[in-house]
């Protein structure tokens, strides 16, 4: 629209003032305090004096054990649950690229687990879990199998956590690729085929590549997303049994509002903004070399 | 033409049989809000309770659930609301004048991608500060972290769509800067206004860790209420299951009305859709 205009340029500046503000006051200023006091010890519960130790608290998570755990578990939820949210809505995705009657019926019906709050998904796979009464073990049992105690054993809680992130978030990977599959012309694919390639060749020589940008923009949302688990671990298992499941923002909400040591837990929320500031750059870079799709 | 029958038969009963784990789940969730304690506390399980009353349903919302539906759709509005005014007022701003550069914008949208445990801390003792825990505008101004970066992002995306000559005939006109956005513009980006609008309303509506630690006697959003039934000595799985059926339903709904939005609103608007 060419220069602006001095008039245009107050209406542009008033209108994108209160967001600044509401920002500013809310993220920005916040933030910087809680960066002072990530370098202090403080806490609050036994009415604790603020104490300025510079970097000990962040040095005091790589020697914390519990921590370590934590960021173990949240590394699974990565590895595993996105990896397998990921091939699983790749599957979907392509046997759901075809027309056929009823169709977005049963895209829509695909798509439930997403928009439910996580905190219903959770009392869901609460009562499936259940040892004794629940659906899951019942059903192992007709087919032979052992009950397994899915949310109080220690080296199969982490997973069953990962399980029901699975169901909540494979639908979005299915619905984000199915989106960037119908972006891709049918003739391409007719041209492939006219030139004599198989199935195979398709989809890893025309599809695949066409598919790229959407995939990692797919993959790096949920990435951020599941790195801050925190609502299916406190529903399923509290972080239990003892530690053994407790995720990065588990911990750091007990540090913070439950052990009240406000430095130490600024500390750990610095150590995850640092990996999301990383995570969303890579994100950010990819959309701006080409607006995707 | 025979094994390409073969196949489609195949991918059809695949996808049958995941939509029946999908959705499974689901049903088990709302027959469990129609039994009764000595039927969900059994082995083997029921599947189909004796009765199909309300009775749960009404003990459910009695035990909080009403409280906790009014006090999320109180949040969820006014933060709505706020989200979609100020944010729509800053898209156009971005989207017409380039104001502060893409730097500016790209900014707005990384507050987005905080995560919530990181901020809710300092915001934790800024509300304490204010004598703001456990109110409703604590909750609305934190939920604008999240939804007024959204809505901005969103907003722009549908302002960047709409051909400029349109608002430009009516500057023409004499229509003036502020006439053109609000006679002009803001009707004709009214559908995206409305998917923003009902995506703001859902995360908000669904969000548990800030209602958590920002509620606390006075505020308690449903998700809170939810969490805090299960947490109790004696888990009252019919009403939970009650509850959070009421408390998805709207969601659903608006979820359904949402579809053609839904991935470029899931993805930030990186994917149009």
């Amino acid at each position: 629209m060419g220069g602006l205009r001095r008039r245009d340029w107050w209406i542009a500046f008033f209108f994108v003032l209160p967001v600044v503000v509401i920002l500013l006051s809310i993220s920005i200023f916040p933030m910087i305090y809680s960066f002072y006091l990530s370098l202090c010890k403080w806490d609050i519960g036994m009415g604790g004096q603020r104490v300025f130790i510079g970097v000990g608290n962040y040095l005091r998570l790589f020697s914390d054990a519990r921590f370590v755990n934590s960021l173990k578990n949240t590394g699974r939820v990565l590895l595993f649950g996105v990896g397998t949210q990921f091939l699983l809505g790749l599957s979907l995705a392509l046997l759901l690229n075809r027309s056929f009657r009823g169709r977005s019926l049963i895209v829509t019906l695909f798509l439930l687990p997403m928009m439910i709050s996580p905190v219903v998904v959770g009392c869901i796979w609460r009562i499936i879990y259940h040892y004794q009464y629940g659906p899951l073990n019942y059903l192992l049992n007709r087919f032979g199998f052992r009950s397994v105690n899915w949310l109080g054993n220690g080296s199969v809680s982490p997973y069953s956590i990962i399980l029901a992130d699975i169901w909540e978030w494979t639908p979005f990977m299915v619905i984000t690729l199915l989106a960037g599959l119908q972006a891709i012309p049918d003739d391409l694919y007719e041209a492939a085929r006219v030139d004599g390639a198989n199935r195979w060749q398709v989809f890893s020589g025309v599809v695949f590549p066409l598919l790229r940008p959407v995939v990692i923009v797919a993959v790096l949302i949920r990435v951020m997303d599941a790195f801050k688990i925190f609502d299916l671990v406190a529903l399923l298992t509290m972080g239990g049994p003892g530690q053994a499941s407790e995720s990065i923002a588990f911990y750091n909400y007990l540090t913070g509002f439950k052990y009240f040591s406000m430095g130490y837990a600024s500390a750990m929320s610095y150590f995850q903004l640092a990996v999301i500031v990383a995570i969303a750059n890579v994100f950010l870079r990819s959309w701006r070399r080409r607006e995707v799709v | 033409m025979r094994q390409r029958d073969g196949v489609t038969v195949m991918i059809f009963v695949g996808v049958f049989v995941l939509l029946a784990i999908a959705l499974a789940p689901f049903v088990w969730n709302v027959l469990t809000s129609f039994k009764d304690k000595g039927e969900y506390f059994t082995y083997p399980p029921v599947f189909i309770p004796s009765s199909f009353d309300l009775e749960h349903y009404i003990q459910g919302l009695r035990l909080g659930g009403a409280k906790g539906i009014k006090d999320s759709f109180i949040i969820a509005s006014f933060t709505t609301l706020l989200a979609i005014v100020f944010g729509s007022l800053a898209a156009y701003s971005l989207s017409r004048f380039r104001i502060g550069g893409e730097n500016f914008a790209f900014w707005i949208l990384s507050v987005r991608m905080m995560p919530p445990i990181a901020s809710v801390l300092p915001l934790f003792l800024f509300f304490r500060f204010l004598r703001w825990l456990d109110t409703y505008q604590a909750l609305i101004l934190t939920y604008s972290l999240v939804n007024l970066p959204f809505a901005v992002w969103m907003m722009k995306g549908f302002f960047d769509e709409l051909p400029v000559e349109l608002e430009e005939a009516a500057l023409i006109d004499g229509c003036g800067r502020l006439g053109a956005f609000l006679r002009v513009a803001l009707p004709l980006v009214a559908p995206g206004l409305v998917a923003t609008a009902l995506f703001c309303f859902m995360f908000s509506w669904n969000e548990f860790l800030f209602a958590l630690i920002l509620g606390r006697s006075r505020v308690i959003p449903v998700t809170v209420n939810i969490a805090g039934l299960i947490g109790g000595h004696e888990i009252l799985w019919a009403e939970i299951s009650a509850v959070s059926i009421v408390a998805s339903v709207p969601i659903i709904v608006m979820a359904i009305i949402l579809q053609r939005y839904l991935v470029r609103g899931l993805t930030l608007g990186a994917v149009k859709g």
